[in-house]
């Protein structure tokens, strides 16, 4: 019974063939395929072509295995393991083994497997692209960023001293409207350069303890401001539960929230806006924090809703929601990165309502610190030596704008350099007490000049204080000004206050012959 | 006179070492990827120089790693072709390592290095990247359009019967 049974399973897969020299069958016994004695084997399949070779090696290396030949016989796959036995220098035995059944599922197995991984591979590949394609679009909008700052800087610095001479009334508005159109277009920049820092993952949220009833208080004040110049109310509603102190990204919260107010009061032509800010959490360690928007404003339609926070992407019906188009994709973006989502709710010709909750630590300390100690400002004015200040910059419309700065100022003494070969001839000649530089400058930029200056040999030198004044905005350009040793980092256009407020608060610093450590603490 | 002379295509899985073949034996081509377990022998006769060649294709299950390959599939061959997949820079990051190995294992067998399915990528991108890693290909094909298909395997041929 079982040799029966054995019988017929071996005949089943197995087949034995035997062929000569000339690859002619000799016999056999056709358990699997039909081979008549006398024919070539490699008119069978061309597989058998390789075995020619097996007559010329040595008895040894006759035996051989040939694993998982694949066979298509009359339209039907076959997967066949082969093995060979040299009988005499004459003839070769073969042996077919049908292992179509186990191959196919192992062909299963392997099908699944490869897909997978050459679709991973796949979007491996289209990432890379993506990233190269996104790299070359953040360093052309940072070039842009910088080429459109630089004219702005004079246009926004010359307006500031045009403001302050001797003009009419008139000529006053027409320097409010530049300055006005200026602002916007910084304020464009500044979206675009998140917008790409958002989209190639560098904008990192910083959670620090702030005043967060004081920063409401301040963006409702700002804001009741500018809706009344509209003629429009500004309803600001803050819950009572509120703590006063908060943990979060202040910086981050207030672009969104100035961004929903701007377009509210931009898009509302009459009627209110209201601005509130609730919790329904008390006594917790973090607390959900919700802002909400409302205006009645134009309204959009409700097909248009998920297009508005694309970047770019404006509704078509005139005035409405124009602009770059990139504020309310900077919003929905920033909200992303708050772990919020953003909810709009809006009817056309009623108005919109945005709203977005975020988590927030509550600070353990409640209590308002004394405040800072102002800086001092540098009186020099009239009597004794006034501080000598280099400035490094090569574009000659910007000097003159900074010495026009300067002297309207008072109580300096600016020198010009237009390049950081003769900043570093300077400070080797004469006495600095500050040095201003702008990074890109021709022969040395000012990075560069800012490490020859930290490396000097004169102790004196080596310590001035060095206040960075550029074009480039990025965190990357600070980040490697801070490490090349630049105390402050200032963008242009140039905020006159912030400029002089920085100059003396590092005079002053540098009159009392700084740690070292103090300088580092200046850039944060 | 008829010779015969067995060519193996080898290289990863999914790159198109068996689409290549059928282009060059059938004349066909399918979107679908099907895998090749163990090997697949096809056979198609060219002439070259008014001789007779029967070219016996193995067409090899791909891996990335060459050393895995069994030797009897490799056994006796007069050409390697080494295909890679110029859509997926993977596909020849490690072609230097692995041509090393078959150098050293069988010294004296030619090797052809094809980089298909070019009909997806800029080729000047795939040159650069080619060029970058030092790697001398013979032809940039694409089994989809048949882009140098046929002008592989009957390169591939004369100089069998060249070293013949």
């Amino acid at each position: 019974m079982l040799d029966t049974l054995r019988e017929s399973y071996f005949k089943k897969t197995t087949q034995f063939i035997v062929i000569n020299r000339e690859m002619i069958v000799v016999a056999s016994d056709n358990c699997l395929f039909h081979m008549s004695t006398g024919m070539d084997i490699t008119d069978f399949h061309p597989f058998f072509f390789s075995l020619s070779e097996l007559f010329e090696s040595e008895e040894g290396e006759a035996k051989q295995k040939f694993y998982c030949i694949q066979f298509d016989i009359l339209g039907k796959t076959y997967y066949i393991d082969i093995e060979t036995h040299k009988q005499n220098p004459t003839e070769l035995v073969i042996v077919l083994n049908n292992l179509t059944d186990h191959y196919k599922s192992v062909h299963q197995i392997k099908q699944v497997r490869n897909e997978s991984i050459i679709g991973f591979n796949i979007t491996q590949e289209l990432n890379k692209e993506l990233e190269v394609q996104r790299g070359f679009k953040n360093k052309f909008l940072a070039n842009v960023s910088h080429e459109i700052r630089t004219p702005l800087n004079s246009i926004l610095g010359f307006v500031s001293v045009l403001e302050n001479t001797d003009i009419s009334k008139e000529q006053l508005d027409i320097l409010s409207i530049i300055k006005t159109s200026s602002k916007n277009l910084v304020t464009i920049l500044d979206d675009l350069m998140d917008i790409s820092k958002i989209e190639a993952g560098k904008l990192e949220i910083k959670n620090r303890r702030f005043n967060f009833l004081e920063f409401i208080e301040t963006l409702g004040k700002t804001y009741k401001i500018r809706a009344e110049d509209k003629r429009l109310e500004l309803l600001i509603e803050i819950n009572e539960k509120l703590p006063r102190f908060l943990v979060g990204d202040h910086l981050r919260i207030n672009q969104i929230v100035v961004n929903l107010l701007e377009n509210a009061i931009k898009y509302t032509h009459q009627g209110s806006i209201s601005f509130k800010v609730y919790t329904n959490s008390v006594n917790a360690r973090r607390i959900p924090v919700t802002f909400e928007v409302t205006d009645t404003g134009v309204g959009m339609p409700k097909d248009k809703l998920e297009s508005i926070f694309d970047s770019f992407t404006q509704l078509e019906k005139k005035g409405l929601f124009g602009g770059s188009g990139l504020g309310l994709s900077i919003v929905k973006q920033l909200t992303h990165l708050l772990d919020s989502d953003l909810e709009v709710n809006s009817e056309e010709g009623v108005g919109t309502t945005f709203k977005f909750t975020i988590h927030m630590g509550v600070s353990h300390n409640q209590k308002k610190e004394p405040s800072k100690n102002v800086v001092i400002r540098h009186k020099t004015k009239g009597k004794g030596k006034k501080p000598r200040i280099l400035l490094g910059e090569d574009i000659e419309v910007n000097q003159m704008l900074m010495m026009k700065l300067f002297t309207d100022h008072g109580g300096y003494s600016l020198d010009v350099a237009k390049d950081g070969e003769r900043v570093l001839k300077f400070l080797d000649n004469y006495h600095y007490d500050l040095v201003i530089m702008d990074i890109t400058m021709p022969r040395m930029d000012g990075l560069d000049t800012t490490v020859h200056i930290r490396n000097h040999p004169n102790k004196k030198i080596a310590k001035l204080p060095v206040i960075a004044l550029t074009a480039r905005s990025s965190e990357e350009h600070q980040q490697e000004a801070k490490e090349v040793g630049v105390n402050a980092y200032l963008t242009k256009p140039i905020d006159t206050d912030l400029l002089f407020s920085t100059v003396d608060k590092y005079l002053n610093r540098y009159k009392r012959k700084p740690k070292d450590n103090e300088d580092e603490e200046a850039l944060s | 006179m008829s010779v015969s002379k067995k060519i193996v295509l080898l290289g990863h899985f999914g790159v198109g070492k068996s689409s290549l073949l059928r282009r060059f034996v059938e004349n066909t081509f399918s979107e679908n990827y099907v895998v090749t377990i163990g090997v697949h022998i096809m056979k198609k006769e060219v002439i070259v120089s008014n001789q007779k060649v029967t070219l016996i294709i193995w067409d090899v299950e791909g891996t990335d790693d060459f050393t895995k390959y069994r030797p009897s599939y490799l056994m006796g061959a007069s050409s390697f072709i080494y295909v890679f997949d110029a859509s997926r820079t993977v596909t020849y990051n490690d072609l230097k390592y692995n041509l090393s190995h078959l150098k050293e294992k069988y010294p004296l067998v030619p090797v052809h290095i094809i980089g298909n399915k070019v009909d997806l990528v800029d080729k000047n991108e795939v040159l650069e990247n080619l060029k970058q890693q030092d790697i001398q290909h013979s032809y940039l094909s694409s089994a989809k359009t048949g882009e140098n298909v046929e002008q592989l395997f009957e390169n591939v041929a004369a100089q069998l019967l060249e070293n013949a």
